[in-house]
């Protein structure tokens, strides 16, 4: 009970140092962007039109007063952001940049859903990068946080902004998990954002880093994390 | 969507893998399984198809398809009864080319009655309600093929014309659930000569309602365009299957199977005379070649997939296509509506071939040691307040009253929080409840995160105890707090990442009150350091919540006094006074017993 004793970290705050830190050791470079973003940035840079249902795929706050604003629903808006200052720059690909972030969605709330939560967004595009690095790079990223002892797979799905788009599940303690989606960035997303996709092709990936938190934990319930409760801070 | 096992059998000859293995396939290669469940003697799979599916995936038809390629296993043939050409007074008009194709056909004399046991089963099955027999051939086929298909009473019209137009203000039309709609130029409704007989795509109307005296009809089978059906759904507030296969748009080929196999089953359910379709098909979409190559298939995964491979995705999707020197030619087959480019292909082929031949290929990336100016600046000014003291929270970016406000939340709170202050006083105020539970002399907190005002976005700090709380910008408590002589990477030193951390658990906390006592005791300056504490664990009984804590420490001579501080608490109650006591006072009389002075 000493006077200077060190503040105790927050979990999620130590998951998204550790992510960032594994990641960074790969060579992403961070990058970061708004968490009130403009509707451009969060949907029709995706490929996620105005009046398509794909925009009700995730549970959107709009803003009152401000129709071209919302509360971004992912952090793959960061990766429009980068990308475009990255081709106004006029340098050329390869790159990787690694994204934490604040996300948002309108959903009820339950022991597994908050309204709030943290994505980690990857990119990386070069020349040659394909799916089977993307496998690489995401077993490589688990098996740090959790222990050589888990194991990848991919399960097709989709997203407007990947071709072709996978969902993945992570073994561990002999249990799959779903953990989040990625896939190779689409065409048309590179091209918007000024990058030859001809040339050029790469991975992109957002999976929750609360969902990884209460796993590595085992903590019943996400929604501790938000209630500025110190009796979460255990570790 | 909800399909039907028994219903999906009918589709092949063979006989299926059992549902699970049905179920599985179609996780690991084309969509997520939500449930298995079983109705009856049927199983019904709940299966999630996502918009880019949606197009020729809304059916039994569409699902037969995936599960043809994914067990490689033979659909029959479909074999609809053809009808004779017969003369017809139906007349078709489309005024606006929100209707992409329009068919309709006459049947004459039919009788409406009771569905058959076969039908309401399969109906009933996929969770739907059996109508009539017209009313659920309707329905059947559409989850069957995934067109909508609408019936209208032909006598009940003014004539035998049916116009495709825009609604006009001041225009009204009940729906079949009794709801009275206005409409506008905005809204595409199918009308006779007079009256509105049904809102385009999304619900009939009572004019021309199909019942029980029903003797002729007009079956509608029509392609709708999906975003205008999408947005004048949303504006009148229905939602039906028949939006959600138009807004996600299905191709107009699928129009002509669809009236075949409606025709066949009102014919054969409720008899009939049949005459002949009147279709209106101005512009028939161009049929769609993809070019694309084994390496650049192979390049986008990462993969070593030989041409034979590739070919048997084809071949199990039913693809036509012709085979060049280094590149295939695909004929795209009308609905699958997502294939748009080569890339579309490559999903095409990993996914049939399965993600599990995709190997893990960890990649080099060249690093030029780019760091990202706020991102550090957060982290150095975090670990600073750390440093000094301060405890780390999170709390929520919603709240009751600030500048900017979201349209509609699922919450009451509505708003986003303006500062940091607020949230952290409430942090404080709770923390400082649970001063003896979180072993604290006081709290110290901080919150690094974005407030939202009328200006915009900004990252804040906030740190403070009880008496005060200081809040300012990050950027603004970097220039005062953080020397630029202080080596300005920090990346998080945390020794134990990895696998050395794995087997830290989280303790979840009772939610029942903790009561503490602080015991003061008299010992010679010989005894056990430990000596107390090991009594108290000991007759402390499981209700002892936290290790006993040293709050105080003295000597006088040759005695010191020990003041520790015992927190309980029950994960499964409330704790009343007097069993506390009663675990205090058999500790008091165990330390007079060994002959301490309890103070």
């Amino acid at each position: 009970m000493s006077e200077n004793q060190k503040g105790r970290e927050h979990p999620l705050s130590m998951i998204i140092n550790d992510t960032v830190k594994v990641f960074t050791e790969l060579g992403f470079e961070v990058a970061v962007g708004p968490e009130l973003e403009d509707v451009y940035h969060n949907f029709d840079a995706l490929n996620v039109p105005k009046e398509h249902p794909a925009r009700d795929m995730q549970d959107t706050f709009y803003i009152k007063g401000e129709t071209e604003k919302v509360l971004r629903t992912h952090t793959s808006s960061v990766q429009i952001r980068f990308m475009e200052e990255f081709a106004k720059s006029g340098k050329k690909p390869p790159f990787a940049i690694i994204a934490p972030g604040k996300v948002f969605r309108n959903e009820a709330t339950d022991a597994t859903h908050e309204m709030q939560f943290y994505q980690i967004e990857g990119l990386f595009i070069g020349e040659n990068i394909s799916m089977a690095n993307l496998k690489g790079v995401l077993s490589y990223f688990y098996k740090k946080m959790l222990g050589e002892d888990t194991n990848l797979r991919f399960r097709p799905s989709f997203f407007p902004f990947t071709e072709p788009s996978i969902e993945f599940d992570l073994k561990y303690k002999g249990r799959w998990i779903e953990m989040g989606g990625a896939g190779m960035v689409h065409p048309s997303v590179l091209e918007k954002c000024g990058i030859d996709s001809n040339k050029y092709q790469g991975f992109a990936f957002g999976p929750g880093l609360e969902r990884l938190m209460v796993i590595k934990y085992l903590m019943p319930d996400i929604r501790d994390a938000y209630h500025g409760d110190l009796r979460f801070n255990q570790f | 969507m909800k399909i039907s096992y028994n219903w999906l059998q009918n589709y092949f000859e063979d006989k299926l893998p059992e549902p699970e293995e049905i179920s599985e396939g179609i996780i690991f290669h084309s969509f997520e399984v939500d449930e298995i469940e079983k109705v009856g003697d049927d199983t019904i799979l709940d299966i999630k198809i996502l918009p880019d599916r949606a197009h020729d995936c809304l059916s039994h038809w569409g699902i037969a398809k995936e599960v043809s390629a994914i067990f490689d296993l033979k659909i029959k043939d479909k074999n609809y009864k053809i009808f004779e050409p017969k003369y017809t007074d139906l007349k078709i008009e489309i005024q606006d080319d929100k209707c992409l194709r329009y068919m309709g056909r006459v049947v004459r004399n039919i009788k409406v009655d009771a569905s058959p046991a076969w039908l309401k089963e399969k109906l009933n099955a996929i969770g739907q309600k059996s109508i009539n027999n017209i009313v659920d051939a309707a329905n059947f086929v559409m989850f069957d093929l995934g067109q909508p298909i609408h019936c209208f009473d032909l006598d009940k019209l003014e004539s035998q014309k049916l116009i495709v137009r825009n609604g006009k203000a001041g225009e009204k039309i009940t729906t079949l659930d009794k709801r009275e709609i206005d409409l506008d130029d905005s809204i595409l409704v199918i009308a006779d000569e007079k009256d509105p007989l049904a809102l385009a795509g999304i619900k009939g109307g009572t004019k021309a309602e199909v019942d029980i005296n029903t003797k002729n009809i007009v079956i509608e089978v029509a392609n709708f365009n999906p975003t205008t059906t999408r947005k004048t759904a949303k504006k009148v507030n229905i939602q039906t299957d028949a939006v959600k296969r138009y807004e996600n748009e299905i191709s107009p080929e699928l129009c002509s199977i669809t009236m075949d196999s409606i025709t066949d089953m009102i014919y054969s359910l409720a008899g009939g005379e049949v005459e002949s379709i009147v279709d209106i098909y101005t512009n028939k979409p161009v049929e769609r070649i993809i070019s694309v190559s084994s390496d650049y298939i192979n390049k986008r995964l990462g993969s070593t997939f030989s041409k034979e491979d590739i070919k048997s995705v084809w071949d199990k999707l039913k693809f036509e296509y012709t085979e060049n020197t280094n590149s295939f030619e695909i004929k795209v087959p009308a609905l699958r509506l997502d294939l748009t480019g080569q890339h579309d292909l490559v999903e095409e082929v990993i996914r049939i071939l399965g993600y599990d031949r995709l190997e893990e290929k960890l990649p080099e990336i060249k690093n030029d040691n780019t760091t990202n100016d706020s991102y550090s600046k957060m982290l150095q000014v975090r670990s600073k307040l750390l440093n000094d003291g301060y405890s780390e929270v999170m709390t929520y970016v919603f709240c009751d009253s600030g500048e900017v406000e979201v349209l509609a939340s699922a919450s009451t709170k509505k708003f986003l929080r303006n500062n940091l202050t607020d949230g952290l006083k409430e942090s404080i105020k709770l923390n400082l409840l649970n001063i003896p539970l979180l072993e604290m002399k006081d709290i110290k907190i901080f919150e690094i995160g974005t407030i939202f005002t009328k200006n915009g976005e900004e990252t804040h700090v906030a740190y403070g105890d009880k008496k005060n709380v200081i809040e300012m910008s990050l950027e603004e408590f970097y220039k005062k707090n953080i020397s630029i002589l202080e080596p300005t990477n920090v990346q998080p030193q945390n020794p134990d990442i990895g696998w050395t951390s794995v087997n830290k658990t989280f303790k979840p906390w009772s939610i029942y009150p903790f009561i503490y006592r602080d015991i003061a005791v008299w010992v010679p300056e010989s005894t056990e350091p430990n000596t107390l504490f090991d009594i108290y664990k000991e007759l402390g009984t499981g209700l002892l919540i936290k290790d006993p804590q040293l709050v105080d420490k003295f000597q006088k001579q040759d005695k010191v006094s020990y003041a520790y501080r015992l927190v309980f608490q029950s994960y499964d109650r409330t704790l009343v006074d007097e069993e506390i006591n009663n675990i205090m006072t058999s500790i008091s009389n165990k330390l007079t017993s060994l002959g301490f002075e309890v103070r």
